[in-house]
């Protein structure tokens, strides 16, 4: 399905995220557009995930207002999560089930109608006829994150949020994961993803979130971010090479001290 | 652009077909749950005429349900957990409950299976047949017992957020469950007898018992059915209450 590109199809306003006493999210504000890949980076630890598992639904926040489509994710939770597809940061199927059996499980949740000749067509769009009979835990860390990201699709949301999806994936296997992602961006659809990956930031976003302490210090196009903050001691202080990358820029804005 | 909510019958069959591939790929676990009742069954053939069949076929079917309970419900909740897979269907547009409900029938299955397997086993290894009512009041007796030993290990998986601690505590708690059944009744101390005999498994092994033979039905076996009822509520109350879907606790 192609989407209007443009439109904001996931906004977050001033949420707030607590563990306890612990503040993981701080007034965090940004929105996803359609026909865009938005990148949210930051260090351990710095609420990336606790965002993500808001959006997703997975914890209910202090405050703060999130809308998928339109819905509201408290008010209408069902509706925001029909629009919505999901890789979680550890690929989490039931490993005796097949590939094939864990398609048609998620097909049926969603709803999605799945003949065997389209059931044909997903497994050879992400390579795996011949291994269509095969468990889920037989698979390497590549073809399990090729079934996760299919999965996250298969409804065709209109949101599609990867935490962290080319984790331990060879070079060869993150370059042919982010041609599936620029191609769910090609067909309109919004992509969220957390990355670690400076180089995979610059590479697949459009615009990106420095998240910090819970807090967003910077949001911006990668390359507007760069020229930002080219001048900043702490950015020249990170640089290596003379030239300021966007490692840099993150690495100047939220610090040199390794987290936890 | 239109919202399509999927049917809630048609999420829940699928994810049900899932549960019973997975529970029929796990067949080992399927085949422990079965195994201990029956062995203990056929071994304890010889004491059928002192103690009576009702006696044995509900020790047997006791354990197996502390089985069901334990080692089959509470060790592939804690391991799901762990892997993620709970936190995987909850992002969809499915009611969380949904998730354990189909479970929880997987598990009812099970129970089922196991109550006939020992009718089987009892008929034709130790002879013992029952009346019409005997058998459709077991299988209700059945269905309470397990749903006690499922609150049990519910509660577990709530208290419990390790797999591997699941793992092994369940594991304990099932082995001291098998010692209380084969001995704890042959004591000779009345204290101890009496704690075992109100103990969840001294509980649900007087509702069997009464169950099999219906005209023996008396007080006794009616406290102990409120009291079978009790446990599963009060299991299932901190069981649920505890309860995360993963295993960091967010």
């Amino acid at each position: 399905m192609q989407n209007e590109t443009g439109l904001s199809i996931l906004q977050v306003e001033g949420l707030n995220v607590f563990y306890e006493t612990f503040q993981a999210v701080k007034e965090v504000t940004f929105n996803v557009k359609s026909g865009e890949i938005f990148g949210l980076l930051g260090p351990n630890g710095a609420g990336k995930t606790s965002t993500l598992s808001a959006v997703e639904g997975l914890l209910k926040p202090h405050s703060g207002e999130i809308n998928v489509a339109g819905f509201n994710i408290r008010e209408q939770p069902m509706h925001a999560k029909a629009n919505m597809g999901v890789q979680l940061q550890s690929t989490s199927f039931q490993p005796e089930l097949t590939i094939t059996e864990i398609i048609k499980l998620y097909a049926g949740i969603y709803g999605v109608s799945l003949n065997n000749e389209r059931l044909k067509a997903i497994l050879q769009d992400i390579k795996l006829e011949e291994s269509a009979s095969k468990r889920f835990g037989q698979l390497s860390g590549g073809q399990q994150q090729r079934v996760s990201l299919v999965i996250s699709t298969i409804h065709d949301p209109v949101l599609v949020m990867l935490d962290e999806p080319t984790t331990g994936l060879d070079p060869q296997s993150r370059r042919q994961l982010w041609e599936r992602i620029e191609a769910i961006r090609e067909k309109g659809h919004g992509v969220l993803l957390t990355t670690h990956s400076m180089e995979e930031a610059e590479a697949v976003c459009d615009r990106i979130a420095i998240i910090d302490h819970g807090k967003i210090i910077a949001i911006n196009t990668p390359e507007a971010l760069i020229d930002l903050h080219r001048n900043d001691p702490n950015v020249i202080s990170a640089s290596r090479k003379g030239k300021v990358t966007l490692e840099d820029v993150f690495i100047g804005l939220t610090g040199k001290t390794v987290r936890s | 652009m239109k919202t399509v909510i999927p049917k809630s019958k048609e999420a829940f069959l699928s994810l049900l077909q899932a549960d019973l591939k997975t529970q029929w790929r796990n067949r080992r676990s399927v085949l422990m749950s079965l195994l201990v009742p029956l062995i203990i069954l056929i071994s304890w053939k010889g004491l059928i005429p002192v103690f009576g069949g009702a006696f044995v076929f509900s020790i047997s079917l006791t354990i197996g349900l502390a089985s069901i309970g334990l080692m089959g419900y509470a060790i592939s909740v804690a391991r799901d957990r762990d892997k993620g897979i709970f936190q995987r269907l909850r992002v969809t547009p499915m009611p969380s409950s949904f998730i354990m409900v189909s479970r929880l029938a997987v598990q009812l299955g099970m129970i089922a299976l196991l109550t006939i397997a020992v009718f089987v086993i009892g008929y034709e290894v130790d002879k013992i047949s029952l009346t019409p009512l005997g058998y459709i009041l077991t299988f209700i007796t059945a269905f309470l017992g397990g749903a006690l030993y499922l609150g049990f290990g519910q509660m577990i998986v709530g208290l419990i957020k390790n797999s591997e601690t699941v793992n092994s505590g369940t594991r304990l708690v099932y082995i001291a469950f098998i010692m209380l059944g084969m001995f704890g009744e042959l004591s000779k101390n009345i204290q101890f007898k009496t704690i075992v005999h109100w103990s969840p498994f001294g509980t649900v092994k007087t509702i069997l018992a009464a169950a099999m033979q219906p005209s023996s039905w008396n007080n006794n076996a009616t406290f102990a059915l409120l009291a079978t009822i009790g446990y599963a509520l009060i299991f299932s109350f901190f069981g649920i209450k505890w309860f995360r879907w993963n295993s960091a606790g967010a």
